[in-house]
């Protein structure tokens, strides 16, 4: 399942404030644009940690992960997916 | 410790010869011996040479902080090249800019291709001050990049005096925090290696990650640090968060800005083993004034004392009648340090800022740092803000005009105003407003493309608000910033 939806919304609640979900893309560059800089990384891991119950580890903060919107959903699903079919660690 | 005339690179390398196993860097849990290190630095010099044959011809360095890049500059070190440390977040066209302004024929990334800036026909001869090393740039009041080269010899007595106050040498591990192409490094990368301490370099790119920096100190037993307050807001976050204090730091730097209230507050635990620093420098003269911090000194107008002058330096503080303040009273502050350097390599700009004494008592040169202080009777001063429109962000010195200038340049921008506003993490974030032009769809996120690709990164606000409606005017008819963040 795609949380395009609420990655798009989150994103333009916090950044974007005067953006419509449709003047986004899913593919547009954060990063490049600094939509998202180092401290509002943080904020969406923290928010991804939060809304999708996975816990971000040091290695994952690779901004790569976060750069547009099918990224950071991309990494969402794999990393649900990884924690449904192995045992979580404690 | 070698004398005065030694190049700074040699006095790096004699670390290689009497200590070739010891460690210097560490990068991504990777170790860099000084052997190693000095083996990477005579290749380096070997590449230069192919490069640039003219040894007093300025080189241009991509300062993408790595182990080889030490190397590099280490190379132009020991050669007493000068070179000029572009920062990688500038606009490219900037930073061609730049290496033209300082004579450089190309700009060097650590490995790979330089890049040619200058035709051999095109290129000219800059005045550059004899001695000169590094090249340093400063945003400063006019927002446009100012060149700040630093004589060998001025970095030398900054290595003498902050080695030894900070209890570098072998056996120390300083964290550099900053990248590569800031003043700080001449501390935390510079003054460590001369004193043959190893130096753990944080990858900008992770920076801002609390936890990230918390395990490397904690993992490579950092005994030494420098770091911008944000830096410290953020260690203590997830050093909270661990319940891991940072027991083996036994001095920490805190210099760049002011540091908030909150991070102050929690100082003592996560640093219950260190001495606590207060530094206030600035590129152009390096570190000025020390404070310790004791945890329990008050917050009064936004920040700490930041103590009295280092030993060497002489400062003054100018009220508005351009008289000596002498006992409590707010000037702006001006400093002469033994580390400073001799002037913008571009006379032209801000060509007040170095000066003969202002009160004509001694022949040195002086710098007038813009700072806006307080002096208590005691002697001890405490930064206000800033005589100009220039505020820091993240340790970067922002010129809130500049900023304005170039949202105005934008064809559906009809006002804007730039002002700063409380950030728990960063301590303060810029805060931009516009008016647009009738019918215009501008959206925040075509004006920060705008910006993006106009401005250094750290003058691209944080937050865009696009109205329609007319700005907030003072009587005299200018934007008035102190309005914006109630809009």
């Amino acid at each position: 399942m795609s949380h395009n939806d609420a990655i798009k919304q989150f994103i333009i609640s916090e950044f974007l404030p005067d953006l419509t979900t449709d003047q986004l893309d899913d593919d547009h560059d954060l990063l490049a644009d600094s939509v998202i800089d180092s401290i509002g990384t943080l904020k969406l891991i923290s928010w991804v940690e939060n809304n999708f119950d996975l816990a971000v580890e040091d290695t994952e903060m690779n901004p790569e992960n976060f750069r547009t919107v099918t990224a950071i959903s991309a990494f969402i699903t794999e990393r649900r997916q990884r924690r449904g079919v192995e045992p979580q660690d404690v | 410790m070698r004398s005065d005339r030694t190049p700074l690179g040699e006095r790096i390398l004699d670390q290689a010869r009497d200590r070739p196993a010891a460690p210097a860097l560490v990068w991504h849990g990777q170790e860099t011996s000084y052997g190693h290190l000095h083996h990477r630095t005579q290749a380096q010099r070997t590449r230069l040479e192919r490069v640039e044959p003219e040894f007093d011809r300025p080189l241009g360095i991509w300062a993408a902080k790595s182990p080889e890049a030490v190397a590099l500059v280490l190379a132009c070190l020991c050669d007493e090249r000068p070179f000029l440390l572009l920062p990688t977040d500038l606009p490219s066209d900037t930073a061609t800019d730049l290496a033209r302004k300082a004579g450089c024929r190309f700009i060097l990334p650590a490995t790979g291709d330089p890049e040619q800036v200058h035709t051999p026909e095109e290129w000219t001869r800059q005045r550059i001050p004899d001695g000169t090393t590094f090249m340093l740039t400063t945003s400063g009041s006019t927002g446009r990049p100012k060149i700040v080269p630093l004589g060998g010899a001025a970095v030398g007595r900054f290595m003498d005096w902050a080695g030894p106050a900070f209890d570098l040498g072998p056996g120390t591990t300083v964290l550099n925090h900053a990248p590569l192409s800031f003043d700080l490094c001449l501390f935390d990368i510079w003054t460590s290696l001369a004193h043959g301490a190893r130096v753990v370099l944080v990858d900008p790119e992770y920076a801002a990650q609390g936890r990230h920096l918390l395990k490397l100190i904690v993992t490579h037993e950092v005994t030494v640090m420098q770091a911008v307050p944000m830096a410290y807001g953020l260690l203590l976050d997830a050093a909270r968060a661990a319940d891991t204090p940072l027991a083996g730091v036994r001095h920490a730097i805190v210099t760049g800005d002011v540091l908030p209230e909150r991070t102050h507050a929690g100082l003592t635990w996560l640093l219950p083993r260190a001495r606590a620093h207060n530094v206030y420098g600035c590129t152009e003269t390096n570190d000025s004034f020390r404070h310790e911090i004791t945890g329990t000194e008050t917050h009064r107008d936004g920040g700490l004392p930041i103590g009295s002058p280092i030993p060497g330096v002489r400062a003054l503080v100018l009220d508005d009648n351009g008289e000596e303040v002498t006992h409590a009273g707010t000037g702006e502050l001006y400093v002469c340090t033994p580390f400073q350097s001799e002037g913008y390599l571009d006379r032209g700009l801000r060509s007040d800022a170095f000066l003969s004494h202002p009160l004509g008592r001694d022949e040195r040169q002086w710098y007038r740092t813009g700072d806006l202080v307080r002096r208590e009777a005691d002697g001890s001063i405490r930064l206000l803000g800033r005589v100009d429109f220039q505020v820091k962000i993240r340790g970067v010195a922002v010129n809130l005009a500049e900023v304005e200038r170039t949202l105005l340049s934008h064809p559906d921008v009809l006002e804007a105003g730039v002002t700063t506003v409380p950030d728990p993490v960063a301590g303060r974030a810029l805060l931009s407003v516009i008016r647009r032009t009738q019918e215009s769809e501008l959206t925040s996120l075509s004006l920060r493309r705008h910006c993006v690709q106009r401005l250094p990164r750290a003058f691209v606000p944080t937050n865009f608000r696009v109205l329609d409606e007319a700005l907030p005017r003072t009587s005299t008819g200018k934007v008035d910033r102190t309005a914006l963040d109630r809009l």
